[in-house]
């Protein structure tokens, strides 16, 4: 009957479209798919706090107890700290978006390797590389732009990544997948990070950019991005420019995907480390962040250094 | 290991510093410089990387000084729905801050509340409690 063979083959294409059990999501190329808005907004710490030892885990009291404290600790609204604390704390807390809860793993730190929770320690060119640097502060904290921070010159903001950690607020990121390429972009000073996944090769090692050079390939279900060719301009918690970073995405549910990624430079720690955080998927948008037309900071900073070195004259 | 959860909440317990702002408040205003400011709205500009509330302040003879207020970065307020509108001209607010190091009508918004002494925006919202299943990026 003809009528049978239409719900049959509406069946069929419905099955078809379901995805198979313990497969993520595909996108029309067949690969994982990972799109979407995703938070990384969490209070758990890149660092396992030392009162918890060896405790990989929180206990669900702990991590309730935690993130009240946390909440509580970064609250902007907060007066008690005296005039100079008033300052840090800049603005009003309804400003903010920061992270509520621990990952849902419980974990204590966002480091899950080594065990201890820890940035391995610094070798003896890093701590030398970050002595010369609290040095040129030192000397010329704010004689023209170039002495400032990175993010406050509106050129990037180090926790958008690589390699991606979560901040006070839009810690937002939209990932979109085109035939061979994915794309990050990250709310924060707005890059937005190509990486081609079509087995093309490294650039040459003398080509060096701010965010790496990523090369992404397909491990089952997981985006493994392999990035090099970083700058000594850049450095994470210490890194140099042979910095070798391995990001992982995998997804792990409708609303959630694992990120993770792996440190790896014998140039400045004495070993890998790794990091995983779980991302939620965020309501979003991800916003503009026209940062250089707004950033009338910068005339604030250099010029309060004028106004106190001429008062010490 | 096991924690004694009391042990645990002690105040001896390191919290790593929070990512207060893009830029360093402490080098652009003056912690030894607070002032009070009370004045009417005349202008919002709702950018980044911080927002800029600028505000009419007239002192006790009358004469009003134009005053600019930093705030924080726009982007978690509008997706709350809030807008530039949401401070309309002429509003008044009371700006409890820190001057600007170099002399200049500028100040911190270290607290902006409405001239009742409202909030100016309720609370801050955790980011993820605005995932919501049912707000997809519409892929």
């Amino acid at each position: 009957m003809k009528t049978s063979w239409i719900t049959i083959a509406a069946i069929s294409t419905f099955l078809a479209a379901l995805p198979l059990a313990g497969q993520s999501p595909r996108t029309p190329e067949g690969k994982p798919d990972l799109q979407g808005v995703w938070t990384n907004a969490t209070v758990t710490p890149l660092e396992r706090p030392a009162e918890l030892g060896n405790q990989q885990f929180f206990t669900k009291e702990q991590a309730a107890q935690y993130a009240k404290r946390m909440i509580e600790n970064g609250n902007s609204d907060r007066r008690d700290g005296g005039a100079e604390a008033d300052v840090a704390r800049a603005y009003n807390n309804f400003w903010r978006e920061s992270g509520t809860k621990v990952v849902p793993t419980l974990r204590t730190s966002l480091i899950v390797d080594p065990p201890d929770g820890r940035i391995p320690a610094l070798t003896p060119e890093a701590q030398r590389r970050a002595a010369v640097r609290a040095e040129a502060r030192r000397l010329h904290p704010a004689d023209g732009p170039e002495d400032r921070s990175l993010q406050e010159r509106c050129i990037l903001w180090p926790a958008a990544g690589p390699p991606m950690m979560p901040v006070g607020y839009n810690s937002n990121y939209q990932i979109v997948q085109g035939r061979g390429y994915v794309t990050v972009i990250s709310e924060m000073i707005h890059d937005a990070r190509t990486i081609p996944t079509d087995g093309s090769p490294h650039l040459p090692s003398n080509v060096r950019q701010w965010l790496g050079d990523p090369r992404g390939h397909w491990e089952g279900d997981t985006l493994v991005v392999d990035s090099t060719n970083f700058t000594d301009k850049t450095n994470f918690r210490g890194s140099g420019e042979n910095l070798h970073l391995v990001e992982r995405f995998t997804r792990t549910g409708p609303e959630s995907l694992t990120y993770e990624f792996t440190v790896d430079d014998p140039a400045s720690f004495v070993k890998p480390w790794t990091v995983q955080i779980p991302m939620t998927r965020a309501a979003g948008p991800v916003l503009e962040y026209a940062c250089n037309e707004g950033n009338y900071a910068m005339q604030g900073i250099l010029a309060g250094a004028r106004a106190e070195e001429n008062a010490k004259r | 290991m096991r924690i004694n959860p009391a042990a645990f909440l002690g105040a001896g317990m390191l919290l790593a510093a929070p990512a207060w702002a893009h830029h360093s408040f402490a080098a652009e205003f003056d912690s030894a410089k607070p002032v009070k400011l009370r004045g009417k709205v005349t202008k919002v500009e709702w950018i980044n990387p911080h927002s800029w509330i600028h505000i009419d302040v007239p002192d006790a003879d009358g004469k009003v000084t134009s005053w600019m207020v930093e705030g924080g970065s726009p982007n978690a307020l509008i997706r709350r729905g809030l807008t530039k509108s949401s401070i309309p001209e002429g509003t008044e607010v009371v700006v409890d801050g820190y001057a600007a190091k170099d002399g200049s009508y500028r100040a911190n918004g270290r607290d902006i509340t409405l001239a009742d002494g409202k909030k100016l925006f309720v609370g801050s919202q955790g980011s993820e409690e605005q995932s919501g299943k049912e707000q997809h990026d519409g892929k």
